[in-house]
């Protein structure tokens, strides 16, 4: 403790010695991530030859000695892809044929379904419920009433104009909208046990829609269904297709929901009974909300994959993207062969949309995992 | 509820349309526009171009008609159609003129409640080959591929012919011409088949048009028309007549340049069809300078073919059946007086 | 109620259920009764025929491809077949290839290979997101038709060419004797079944395991091989040979087939790997640590441990990615493969206009083929369950 007491050694440990190279840094990662074993080697080299021999084309083709700018097919001077193309017609594959002047309405509905989509993540929390889902409801009609123009005193466009990669949008939107709640309707029926005639009216429909191909149920839609009006109607053959389209994804919807009752306890329907709710009051207040819940990651898929089924529209002349690209592929003003820079671009819009929608469903189905921590 | 039933209103006000039982005429003139069926895409006769705004053969005689009715060509609500459901739309009302590229047969124009209103282009089924094949006749074509573009004649001519020569051969069906011109350019197919107009398009399109020869043969005879609903005579003559105008103005030499000259300086059977003399717009229940207002806005028969298929287009067809009767092609209308 | 009168009949829920069905069917008969009468007033009035005697008449027309002899003199009803036929064919090789992919792809989300997991994310993520539609496209008119015209063929030894128009296989020819050879492959069909059984009663009986994989691998090669040598070599090679404008003789696997198998192989695969991920994934850890804790080697834990557990997840995801395939290869119709859908609907629907009656039998096909689907993998989602509950 006193100053003589200086301890006569003091330990002192050598500076550490770096870690060997082999474990740690690039050299490591890349001996336990890509080169552990025989077998992996030999499978990281292909797929490094693979890309290598691949990237440098492709990139020289979509970038390096592409054409970009200008109006007119002469103005595709490069070797590479000719993105002209899809800027002379950019308008088109976005909106159709829809006057130019008029293009805000269609922006303006866009930007509306953005935030009716978006709703729950915005509004304040005791207006949700009852709000949300008048706004989700609203939404197709005031759509078709902006769209429309007439009963607004826009100048009137008729559907003949309505195309375009939005209306690929647009239509899943409306599509996605009506066909939940009667999807829910139809799963609600066909989980009834005192009511065995809607039951199987509701079995026979979610089978139907959910059995045949969209492609033979778009066929009805413009070859037989009018034939089933009577004679002097003539109904609009984008109403057609978008009756289509709603059974279809509620058929799909329905099965969903089914999924999403199977998982709600049934201490729920037995709180609830004891509480007094009614039938409705059980199903809509404390049921529904459960079955959203769960449902939501495949809600979403569903969700998806009708989006990119709008694309089969383009085998029944819908001028959705996929046909307006066709169409202007056939232009006697454009007859090069521009199917890969069309294709490629339609793949790439439908991509973008649809990862970024996978990606929204990964975060949602994380925030909505209450059971994991 | 409230809400659904505002729904189901809107709805069907936006998409449900209740035509009078009166006749086409009158419904055209209330709606405003002629809604005409048209082909989703096909080059020279109805394309759109990157404005939207629609051009070709079948297009102009919508215009032609939207013209004779309203003094108006832009008054057309064009309605693309598959092949599948050209008839239907006709039938059900949904158009009141279909000018799709369509073959005037007997079975469809006896059987489907529907009427031809005359040709406006005399086609016919062609093949087109290769050059480095080194084929000069259709009857060269044993065990050859073929790409067919789907129509609902084009099968059945090709399976009679090769039937009918002894040949064998095996058949690609495309649904539109740009996926058949695709498959035949990648060497898919030995041979393209399709309406010779169709082919020249076809051939425009390839990469290397001089590659691809059209061979002689015409194997079946395809006359293009427009068809209207059964049983409405007054729209029928309207269509017919705008059609007929069409050609007669060019057989009069009266241009959508020279028309509005022509009033005060034509002669007799010029002032005729332009309206200045006689009732003839009146007898069909329209107005009496209708073949002039066709021939200001849309010009008659000789202008649309050279704009749309012509030497003014990229498919520099040349006139050959279609020409004028005294030409040499067998284009021949009937006289305005 | 607190008087002891019983409630009012209207609130008694069997009355209630009694009016709302009867409500419902009157206004679906009332719907049915007038779409039907509109339509039969409407095809009155258009001329269209109806009924299935169309059925009996000669198409007149060519199929590209068919798997039953076809020629343009044959019915209508023998157009349906043949499109049938061709559907199926496109459906069995596309599950069977995209469940190979996807196993492997989603199996390949566990590699301990970087690219390789980064790998197996970027196939699902691309080709799951991109609609199918244009996915067809992009094989057959930038991929295939990229291959060499029939004269530059690519070619395997003489006897396999691939070009433009196709893959061209030799087709074995079964001359006197190729009996013995049938007979050969049913008696080792018989003898794997029987083999199974066995193994399986032997390992509950001492808990051994046979290799029944590699057994009735053998035995299915090595029999037929025998008869065939017995028997002199009983087939002769039909090898494709150019004449004229194509290749003749030999197997032809169409262009059309290949993008469309192709495609819808690699746009279910991901899926179908989406699936497998979730199924290993949902496989807790414990399960894999306790087996390795036992002594388990790694590929005893997948195959006895990990895969029955995670096929329980799998199975009933495979159903429904196994019917949208289904439905889905009716794009056929997009690139002119001759599927029931291009062939049915499309030009025999051209034909006869019977509109109808032409979709009503396609929407009966494929909903039956679905429905087959569904009872096969209920079947096996049972048989996975089973496997679990033990």
């Amino acid at each position: 403790m006193t100053a003589n007491s200086v301890p006569s050694k003091i330990f002192t440990p050598k500076a550490a010695r770096p870690a060997p190279v082999k474990t740690t840094g690039a050299v490591a990662w890349m001996r336990q991530n890509l080169f552990n074993g025989w077998f992996n080697t030999i499978l990281t080299l292909a797929i490094v030859v693979g890309v290598g021999s691949v990237l440098p084309a492709m990139l020289d083709w979509v970038f390096l000695s592409a054409s970009f700018s200008g109006a007119a097919q002469a103005d595709c001077t490069g070797t590479g892809a000719c993105w002209v193309f899809i800027n002379a017609w950019s308008q088109q594959l976005f909106y159709g044929t829809y006057p130019a002047e008029e293009i805000w309405r269609i922006n303006i509905c866009v930007v509306l379904m953005a935030g009716v989509l978006s709703a729950p993540v915005w509004l304040p929390h005791h207006l949700r419920n009852r709000v949300d889902i008048a706004l989700l409801l609203l939404f197709p009609l005031v759509a078709v009433v902006i769209m429309d123009g007439r009963l607004l005193g826009l100048q009137y466009v008729s559907t003949d104009h309505w195309g375009g990669f939005t209306f690929n949008v647009m239509l899943a939107a409306v599509s996605m909208i009506l066909g939940m709640p009667l999807g829910f309707l139809w799963a609600l029926g066909r989980r009834s046990t005192s009511m065995p005639m809607i039951r199987s009216i509701c079995v026979v429909l979610i089978e139907f829609f959910r059995g045949v191909p969209i492609l033979a149920l778009f066929f009805m839609g413009s070859v037989m269904l009018p034939l089933f009006f009577p004679e002097g109607t003539t109904v609009d053959k984008l109403l057609r297709v978008w009756i289509v389209l709603v059974l279809f994804m509620a058929g799909y919807m329905a099965e969903v929901y089914r999924g999403g009752f199977q998982a709600i306890p049934k201490g729920q329907y037995e709180a609830a009974d004891s509480l007094g709710l009614s039938y409705w009051q059980t199903t809509l207040l404390v049921i529904l909300p459960q079955v959203i819940k769960v449902s939501m990651p495949n809600i979403l898929a569903t969700a998806v994959m009708l989006f990119k089924n709008t694309t089969f529209l383009l085998i029944i002349g819908v001028p959705e993207v996929l046909n307006t690209a066709q169409s202007a592929l056939n232009n006697s003003a454009w007859l090069g062969g521009y199917a890969s820079e069309a294709y490629l671009f339609v793949g790439f819009v439908f991509w973008c949309c649809c990862f970024g929608m996978s990606m929204v469903s990964n975060h949602i189905e994380r925030k909505l995992d209450t059971t994991r921590r | 509820m409230l809400k659904k039933t505002a729904m189901l209103a809107i709805g069907l006000t936006a998409g449900v349309s209740l035509s009078a039982q009166a006749g086409t005429l009158e419904d055209v003139q209330k709606r405003g526009v002629v809604s005409c069926g048209v082909s989703t895409g096909l080059a020279g006769f109805s394309q759109k171009d990157e404005k939207g705004q629609w051009s070709g053969m079948d297009v102009d005689v919508c215009r032609a008609v939207a013209a004779a009715v309203f003094g108006d060509d832009t008054k057309v609500q064009y309605k693309p159609l598959t092949a599948k459901e050209r008839f239907t739309a006709l039938q059900s009302g949904e158009v009141d003129i279909l000018s799709r590229n369509t073959t005037w047969t007997q079975s469809r124009d006896t059987s489907l409640g529907l009427n031809f209103v005359g040709v406006n282009y005399y086609d016919g089924q062609g093949f087109m080959v290769s050059k480095k094949l080194g084929v000069k006749s259709a009857l060269e074509l044993d065990g050859a591929t073929v790409c067919i573009q789907a129509g609902t004649t084009t099968e059945l001519n090709l399976a009679d012919y090769f039937r009918a020569n002894g040949l064998k051969y095996t058949a690609i069906t495309f649904d539109t011409s740009d996926q058949t011109r695709a498959a035949f350019e990648s060497g898919r197919c030995d041979v393209l088949t399709s309406d010779q107009s169709q082919l020249y398009a076809l051939r425009i399109g390839l990469q290397k048009p001089d590659e691809a020869i059209v061979l002689p043969e015409v194997i079946s005879k395809e006359p293009l028309g427009p068809a209207v609903r059964q049983g409405d005579d007054v729209w029928f003559n309207i269509a017919k007549w705008s059609l007929a105008a069409m050609i007669e103005a060019e057989s009069l030499g009266i241009t959508s340049k020279n028309a509005a000259d022509l009033v005060a300086s034509g002669t007799p059977d010029q002032k005729r069809f332009l309206g200045v003399e006689g009732d003839f717009g009146k007898n069909m229940g329209i107005s009496n300078d209708w073949a002039k207002n066709i021939t200001l806005k849309v010009g008659n028969y000789g202008e649309s073919f050279e704009r749309n298929v012509g030497q003014g287009s990229p498919l520099k067809i040349a006139r050959g059946l279609n020409a004028q009767w005294n030409q040499g092609g067998i284009l021949y209308s009937w006289p305005i007086r | 109620m607190s008087n002891g009168k019983s409630p009012a009949f209207y609130n008694n829920p069997h009355v209630r259920a009694l009016v709302y069905q009867t409500l419902l069917l009157a206004g679906l008969g009332w719907f049915m009764f007038s779409i039907v009468s509109n339509t039969l007033a409407n095809m009155e009035a258009r001329g269209i025929r109806t009924g299935f005697d169309f059925l009996g008449n000669v198409a007149g027309f060519d199929i590209l491809m068919s798997l039953v002899p076809y020629d343009a003199s044959k019915t209508y009803f023998d157009t349906f077949i043949v499109g049938l036929l061709n559907t199926v064919l496109v459906s069995v090789i596309g599950i069977v290839f995209s469940t190979l992919l996807g196993f492997v792809m989603g199996v390949a989300n566990f590699s301990s290979n970087w690219l390789i997991r980064k790998l197996s994310v970027l196939y699902v993520e691309v080709f799951r997101n991109i609609p199918v539609l244009l996915q067809i496209f992009f094989w057959y008119f930038a991929v295939l038709a990229a291959l060499p015209n029939a004269r530059n063929s690519i070619s395997l030894g003489e006897a396999i060419f691939l070009n433009i128009r196709g893959l061209y296989l030799p087709k074995p020819v079964a001359e006197p004797g190729a009996g013995l050879v049938y007979g050969a492959i049913v008696v080792a069909l018989v003898g794997i079944v029987v083999l199974k059984v066995w193994a399986k009663r032997k390992q509950d009986r001492d808990g051994s395991q046979l290799p029944v994989l590699w057994m009735s691998l053998g035995m299915l090669v090595g029999l037929p091989l025998l008869a065939f040598m017995v028997a002199g070599a009983p087939f002769t090679l039909d090898f494709p040979t150019l004449r004229g404008f194509n290749f003749q003789g030999g197997i032809t696997v169409i262009p059309e087939l290949m993008a469309l198998s192709v495609a819808l192989s690699i746009y279910t695969g991901a899926f179908i790997a989406e699936a497998v991920r979730a199924g290993v994934q949902a496989v807790p850890h414990g399960q894999t640590e306790a087996a390795r804790s036992l002594g388990l080697r790694d590929g005893q834990i997948m195959k006895l441990i990990v895969v029955p557990q995670a096929m329980r997840v799998i199975v009933p995801l495979l159903n429904s990615e196994y019917q949208s395939l289904v439905k889905n290869s009716t794009l056929a119709t997009a690139i002119g493969y001759p599927d029931l859908f291009t062939v049915f609907v499309g030009t025999s629907l051209n034909q006869t206009g019977q509109a109808i009656e032409i979709v009503a039998m396609t929407l009966t096909v494929y909903f039956t083929v679905n429905m087959l689907i569904s009872l096969g993998m209920n079947l096996l989602n049972r048989k996975v369950a089973l496997v679990e509950r033990k």
